[in-house]
């Protein structure tokens, strides 16, 4: 046994647990919770060269899961998110009045999720990673469609069209190399135009689940709508899949392919993002509408670094920065949506005008938020702060002063929209109605927020864990 | 104190001060009336018995201060010491029904404790924290009564007192640049004499003392202050507290050392206030303020002479010693007429003679009647001044005689038949008797010339000012002649309008000027906005994601290919 | 152990904030004692550092937070005046928040927010390392806003959204300053100035520009001031703390770390830049004054005097002479002592006779002479009046331009005491002078409701304001130690 099979194992032994159990189903985190955080622990401290083969097979025919620094990163903040996020629901479950069935649905969904989740970070099989991302997005799918039918419909319409082009280019390489392995076509990649349409069209679909402007248009609606725990999955987990593949895409598989244009091709989408998103966020009049754009930004950064990545001397900053942004936005990013979810159930209305009187009369909840936003603003100390010192680091020792700029523009315009939130909050209103509200729901956003600030003192080991098998670090494959 | 009498120079000043925190104490305040004699006597004792020119460290005070006591300091202080003892005393008894016990007390000690401790401070430091203590303080002291007239007059006094203050101390921080950072009075001078100093040094010290001694244009708020205050107040204000700027400029100025330009503006400014401001004062229609500007006018003749060593370079040891004689003289015989003006409303029929004849005979000495203590302090002056400053001296002798002539003639009379309290009586004739005295003792010690050597004839042929005053001053009563009527404070009226419409104007450009601003603020843009939901709902488009991921795949084969 | 004296000083604060915002308002008494327990350990502690640190001793605490960047905490002689400073006077502030505030809305949150602001101020002033400085910059302007926008009426959140528009705008310029200097000589150490010798000096002067420029927004140096006065919607105690101690002070201590300690004096003299710092500092103080004397609102008038006081201090650092230094970094001090004196005064006016307007104070002096007698001795310290403490900071300033050969900065010190005469002696005139208008409490009232802990520490920062004045030459005087501080720049 491996923790590596079983962090895919487990999940999914639960949602099978969770479909027999009818009712009991929710009880079923509270035992979820340990094993998984266990497993991620376990996977944490693992030996670099622990890989491990499903059934043993060699490649190409077996499935290898590898524990490298972005998948023990990605999977104990998946479990750290998915534990908050199940707890919360388990003492506030997702649910519309009179509708207790929907509840029900939400706990298979969420194993679903998180067994995709892993699966997707620790393998490093194309296929296989589609099977993943499918898995993904039916979860994500399904959470959105909680809210919204119609919102769910247009996601899975574009998460479809997605799926299909990330196919297609799956299809093109099998016919070109005879291996859908990572690791065997990084020494067999030819830059080719069979390979770069392939590359192209698995990076655009991957784009569309990763929710990368200009392709982000299914996630405001889908966020905006969803109960709130489903949207803190769907912003901190699911669009960070898309994001994860394609890493393994640009930096593992193809760097004797992608040059350095090809690679400013996606870090200008990714400023884009960051720039559109926040405009549209500071727009925006519902709360989680900002929330929901404010996750179009962040996902912009994620982008902009690939080529600070790329053009990097010793890449190792600019990697543990794009890393520890991920980290410390799917942690931030999971509390905001659950305080939004807590608060506006406590305010008048959905709009930010609606949240006066809220920082008297649920102190906590507004604290989460505030961490989260300091975080996701980028102002220390936090993880977000971290991640966007590397990167601008980066990005100034590069003579990249374009994607500096855009980074510190972007930093400002999240203070403007967040601020404009919390100042709210810190306002006069209509006395707050007073929703029973437990202690667990409480902690759970303050929890994840305050780790998304810890993790800004960690940084020498967030650093030293993302460099774990780094593919800039690999011998014989060099950075282009 | 027999043991270390310079022991005598730290508490000289912080025995007054000690005196003016018991008067913040609840209770005690009223009380500390009657001890307002006793702020000067260590002062007093350190004037007569402290060793000269030993420096007194205070280690940790302020920038490491010193005190210290040098020959011409210490006849200032003990002048001053005299003069605020006798005022003391007067005050006492003056002040003891007063309505402000308390807040009284505690400004005079404090103005006392700053202007003796001008006197006696070592370094410049030192110097300016005193000078900033007599300056701002006499403010309360001025404004005391809280009639109208006196807040117009407090005000005057502590804008220019203000303004001197910062032109003292900039002076004072270039002077000490100049001498290599160094804060020692005498190293101060020495710096400023040499040709590397800063050539607005001597300028603003000129500026901001003058302030305080009433140079010419500068005068403006001594009449009004000075009689504005209560009278023992008044006393010490014109009596002492104008020597603080005197000795600012002797301690300061880089006599020895020609230095044409400032010595001749200072000696212009000086001399034309000796003769200017008596003739205002002779228009003036209240004693005190006729005094006020004989204060001026005197002082003028002082700074007059300062100016004309300055200018030809004469040897301070020379020249400061008839300056702190003269102003020693001046200190205590102006002390007394404004005691005695005071005194005039209690003076009943033969007492009032008697007090006209005793000020009568100071305001004779005071300008340089022969055979009075002022005649023989202004010939040691006279010394100093060049042949035209010796004329011009002996000149005033004529308006500063008309000008003690209308005091005399609008002292208050009495309301009734009544003879005036010992305890007034006595510090008038005592600084009576000290004015007309002290010179006469201390003259050979410190000029080291016997009095009078000229001979009979000459004093009576320098006496021709007087006779003509006299004669003036019978034809005017003879015909009844009146006087013309001036304000006090001269020029201060029209600046005052001026600075009025000015700060009027001010304020009316300020208000334009926001309101323009808040007129040119932008509208909040909406168009924009618009277009931004317009492109978010493409975005949101199936079919648009679907030609995206092809336009982003073309893009980044395009891209890979280049 | 005790290396670890610098991580007490930033940990003993998070302890009281915790504290704060955990307990509940029925345990209001255990809260007050925990905020005045840690800041009287923490001045302790400061006192134990002081001695220490005269013996020769730097205590220095290091973390590697990231990989090649370290987290310092450093207790340089510099470091120690600023401790002290902020230390002393969150003390008594403390003190006087507790009684002004007695009771009222949300006071968890406030004590909570107030001591992770004295945690930022402390970290601002340890940090050894341009990093570490930033972390903590960025700390304080968080923490700030929730004491801004304290009441949450409309004008304390525009105030709150103006603070920030400024605040954030700078961090961000002076965070792009500090990484395109680290792009090109690594990280930046306080104790250790880079040797920036090969690079071109135009790419220096931008870096100068982009430090100075984000800097000087919380320093409130015109143009970027605009904050500044608009704060003043935050009640009176942290009004008192953001012009005394926090905000203001952080800027002015990151200038002068930036002008010593990264660039060296030398360099900046020879890139020139200290000239135009120089006079940028000289328009903000005469700006700043002439503005005072417009407002008609008396908290008004204080916070755009703070505008002019704290570029002395700038303008002390950025004329790079023995003495100007020692001016500026004394003024650090004087100027904190002698406003949060003037804060606190106003706030104890509006607190018990609801004066908040300047033609209101009239008879002041009469109804609260304590009050009032506290608050003379701050604005005639503001004025530099000796004895009090300004006189001595505006001597070193005016004999360091000198030694500069910046003469006409003199002139600029002459002109804002004029003006700060202008605006500070009517409000003593008023306060003294006039008789109260009717309407207000008499006087036997008042002392029925008397809060001394109000006015207690006002009367302490005045004391301490007259002290460090008459005693400026004691070694361990505010003065003293800026010697100390300024000698070992020049060496």
């Amino acid at each position: 046994m491996s923790p590596l099979d079983l962090l895919v194992a487990v999940p999914l032994g639960f949602m099978l647990a969770t479909l027999l159990a009818g009712r009991a189903a929710r009880w079923l985190i509270l035992l979820a919770v340990p094993a998984m955080a266990g497993l991620a622990f376990w996977l944490v401290l693992v030996s670099p060269d622990a890989a491990y083969l499903i059934g043993h097979w060699d490649l190409p025919l077996g499935i290898l899961l590898r524990p490298d620094g972005v998948a023990r990163l990605m999977v104990a903040a998946t479990a750290l998110v998915i534990g908050a996020v199940g707890l919360h629901a388990l003492v506030d479950p997702p649910e519309k009045a009179g509708n207790a069935a929907q509840a029900e649905t939400f706990w298979p969904l969420i194993y679903l999720l998180w067994a995709g989740a892993n699966a997707g970070f620790l393998t490093t099989d194309l296929f296989n990673l589609y099977v993943t991302l499918e898995m993904v997005s039916l979860a994500a799918v399904a959470l959105a469609a909680m809210g919204s039918l119609e919102a769910a419909l247009r996601y899975f319409m574009i998460a479809l069209v997605g799926s299909l082009a990330y196919l297609l280019g799956v299809a093109l390489l099998v016919a070109r190399y005879n291996t859908v392995d990572v690791t065997l076509l990084s020494q067999v990649a030819q830059p080719d135009l069979a390979t770069m349409l392939a590359l192209g069209l698995m990076t655009a679909g991957l784009l569309i689940k990763a929710a990368l402007f200009p392709m982000h248009g299914w996630l405001p609606p889908a966020h905006a709508a969803a109960p709130a725990p489903a949207s803190a999955l769907l912003s901190a987990i699911a669009v960070k899949l898309g994001f994860v593949i394609l890493l393994r895409l640009w930096f593992e598989a193809f760097p004797a392919v992608t040059g350095q244009p090809a690679l400013h091709v996606l870090g200008g989408a990714g400023a884009l993002a960051v720039i559109y998103g926040s405009v549209q966020a500071m727009r925006q009049q519902r709360l989680k509408a900002l929330v929901a754009y404010s996750t179009v930004a962040q996902v912009g950064y994620l982008f902009l670094a690939f080529p600070l990545v790329a053009g990097a001397p010793d890449p190792s900053g600019a990697w543990a920065g794009m890393m520890m942004h991920a980290v410390a936005h799917m942690l931030a990013k999971a509390s905001m949506f659950l305080a939004a979810g807590l608060m506006l159930k406590a305010a008048a209305g959905h709009r930010i005008g609606d949240l006066g009187g809220l920082a008297q009369a649920m102190p906590m909840t507004v604290t989460s938020f505030g961490l989260a936003a300091v975080s996701l603003m980028g102002l220390p100390p936090s993880g977000g702060f971290t991640g966007k010192f590397l990167l601008l680091n980066a990005a100034i020792a590069q003579g990249a002063f374009l994607y500096a700029g855009v980074m510190i523009l972007g930093g400002l315009l999240a203070a403007v929209y967040f601020f404009r939130a919390l100042s709210a909050c810190f306002g006069a209103g209509p006395a707050p109605r007073e929703p029973a509200i437990r202690g667990v729901c409480t902690a759970a956003p303050l929890v994840l927020a305050g780790l998304a600030i810890v993790i800004g003192f960690a940084g020498s080991a967030l650093d030293t864990l993302s460099a774990i098998a780094a593919p800039w670090a690999a011998p014989g494959v060099a950075a282009p | 104190m027999t043991a270390d009498p310079t022991v005598l120079l730290p508490l000289a000043v912080l025995w007054p001060m000690l005196l003016a925190g018991l008067a913040l104490l609840p209770g005690w305040g009223p009380r500390m009336v009657l001890l307002l004699p006793l702020g000067p006597l260590p002062a007093l004792a350190a004037a007569l018995v402290a060793s000269r020119d030993v420096p007194v460290a205070l280690p940790g005070v302020l920038l490491d201060s010193g005190l210290e006591l040098g020959a011409t300091g210490a006849l200032f202080l003990g002048g001053a010491a005299t003069l605020w003892f006798w005022a003391g005393v007067y005050a006492a008894f003056y002040m003891r029904h007063d309505g402000r016990p308390a807040a009284f007390a505690l400004f005079w000690n404090l103005v006392l404790a700053g202007n003796l401790g001008v006197f006696i401070a070592g370094d410049i430091v030192t110097f300016y924290v005193f000078f900033a203590l007599v300056s701002l303080l006499a403010y309360p002291l001025v404004i005391h009564d809280r009639q109208p007239a006196s807040m117009r007059a407090g005000t005057v006094y502590l804008v220019l007192a203000v303004c001197g203050e910062v032109a003292i101390l900039v002076g004072l921080m270039l002077a000490s640049f100049g001498a290599g950072g160094a804060i020692g009075i005498e190293a101060v001078r020495a710096g400023l004499a040499l040709p590397s100093a800063h050539p607005a040094a001597v300028p603003l010290l000129i500026a901001g003392f003058g302030i305080k001694a009433g140079l010419m244009p500068l005068h403006v708020w001594l009449p009004v202050a000075h009689p504005a205050a209560p009278v023992p107040a008044s006393a010490v204000l014109s009596g002492s507290i104008v020597k603080a700027g005197i000795f600012g400029l002797v301690a300061f100025l880089p006599l020895g050392m020609p230095t044409a330009v400032a010595g001749n503006v200072l000696m212009i400014l000086g001399f034309s206030g000796l003769f200017l401001a008596a003739l205002m004062g002779l228009a003036q229609a209240g004693a005190k303020a006729v005094l006020a500007y004989s204060t001026v006018s005197q002082m003028g003749l002082v700074m007059g002479v300062l100016g004309f060593a300055l200018a030809e370079g004469s040897a301070p040891a020379a020249v400061l010693p008839a300056v702190a004689l003269f102003a020693l003289h001046h200190g205590l015989a102006k002390g007394a007429l404004f005691l005695g003006v005071g005194l005039a409303p209690v003076c009943g029929r033969a007492w009032r003679w008697g007090l006209l004849g005793g000020m009568a005979v100071l305001g004779l000495s005071l300008a340089g009647m022969q055979l009075l203590a002022g005649a023989l302090v202004k010939s040691a002056l006279k010394d100093q001044a060049g042949a035209f400053g010796a004329t011009l001296i002996g000149l005033s002798a004529l308006t500063t005689a008309l000008a003690m002539a209308r005091c005399l003639a609008v002292l208050p009379r009495a309301k009734s038949r009544c003879r005036p309290p010992l305890l007034m009586a006595l510090p008038f004739l005592a600084l009576s008797g000290a004015a007309l005295w002290l010179p006469w003792l201390l003259y050979a010690r410190i000029t080291g010339t016997i009095p009078l050597t000229a001979d009979l004839r000459s004093l009576i042929f320098e006496a021709w000012p007087l006779g003509l005053a006299a004669l003036l001053i019978a034809g005017a009563v003879a015909v009844g002649l009146k006087a013309p009527g001036l304000s006090a404070g001269d020029a201060l009226g029209p600046v005052q309008r001026w600075m009025a419409a000015l700060s009027a104007a001010a304020r009316a450009a300020e208000r334009a000027g926001s309101r323009s601003l808040r007129r040119s603020r932008p509208k909040p843009q909406t168009v924009i906005g618009e277009d931004l939901d317009r492109i978010e709902d493409v975005f949101r488009e199936g079919a648009a994601a679907a030609i995206l991921v092809l336009a982003i795949a073309g893009a980044v084969v395009a891209a890979s290919l280049i | 152990m005790m290396t670890f004296a610098p991580l007490l000083l930033v940990l003993l604060p998070v302890v009281a904030a915790l504290v704060s915002f955990a307990l509940p308002e029925r345990l209001s008494a255990w809260r007050n004692g925990a905020n005045i327990g840690v800041a009287f350990v923490k001045l302790l502690v400061v006192a134990y550092l002081l001695l220490q640190a005269q013996a020769g001793v730097v205590f220095e605490w290091r973390y590697e937070f990231l990989p090649g960047y370290d987290f310092v905490l450093r207790l340089d002689p510099l470091a120690l005046l600023f401790v002290t400073l902020s230390v002393f006077l969150w003390l008594l502030t403390t003190i006087y928040a507790i009684a002004y505030f007695d009771r009222g809305p949300n006071l968890p949150r406030f004590f909570g927010f107030f001591n992770l602001c004295v945690l930022a101020a402390t970290g601002v002033a340890m940090s050894g390392t341009a990093i570490t400085f930033f972390l903590f910059y960025e700390l304080l302007t968080l923490a700030t806003w929730p004491l801004v926008t304290h009441r949450g009426d409309d004008k304390s959140l525009r105030a709150g959204q103006t603070y920030l528009t400024y605040t954030l705008a700078g961090s961000v310029t002076f965070l792009a300053g500090i990484l395109w200097l680290q792009s090109l000589v690594g990280a930046i150490e306080f104790s250790a100035p880079a040797n920036l010798g090969a690079i071109p000096p135009l790419t220096l002067t931008l870096i100068f520009i982009l430090c100075i420029g984000g800097l000087g927004v919380k320093a409130a140096i015109i143009p970027f001031h605009g904050w500044l006065p608009e704060a003043m919607a935050a009640p009176a105690p942290v009004s008192a703390l953001l012009h005394a101690v926090a905000v203001v002070k952080a800027g002015a201590f990151g200038i002068v770390r930036v002008i010593y300690d990264v660039y060296g004096i030398g360099t900046v003299a020879e890139l020139g830049l200290g000239v135009p710092l120089a006079a940028l500092a000289s328009a903000t103080i005469l700006y700043g004054s002439a503005r005072a004397l417009m407002q008609s609102d008396l908290k008004k008038r204080l916070a755009y005097s703070t505008v002019s006081q704290v570029s002395y201090i700038v303008l002390g650092a950025s004329l790079v002479g023995p003495f100007a230094v020692i001016g500026g970094l004394v003024h650090l001090v004087h100027q904190g002592i002698m406003k949060i004196t003037l804060f606190m005064c106003a706030g104890a006016l509006a607190n018990r006779m609801g004066i908040t307007a300047i033609a209101e104070l009239d008879g002041a002096g009469r109804l609260m002479p304590a009050t009032m007698a506290a608050f003379s001795v701050g604005a005639l310290g503001m004025i530099g009046m000796p004895p009090v403490a300004g006189f001595i900071s505006k001597w070193y300033l005016g004999v360091g331009a000198l030694q500069s050969d910046a003469a006409w900065a003199v002139a600029v010190l002459a002109g804002s005491s004029l003006l700060n005469a202008a605006y500070f002696l009517p409000l003593l005139y008023r306060a003294w002078l006039l008789p109260p208008p009717p309407g207000r409490p008499a006087i036997a009232e008042l002392a029925t409701t008397r809060d001394r802990m109000l006015i207690l520490p006002a009367v302490v920062t005045a004391v301490v304001s007259l002290g460090a004045g008459i005693f400026a030459s004691l070694s361990f005087s505010p003065l003293g130690w800026a010697t100390l501080v300024g000698q070992g720049y020049l060496r």
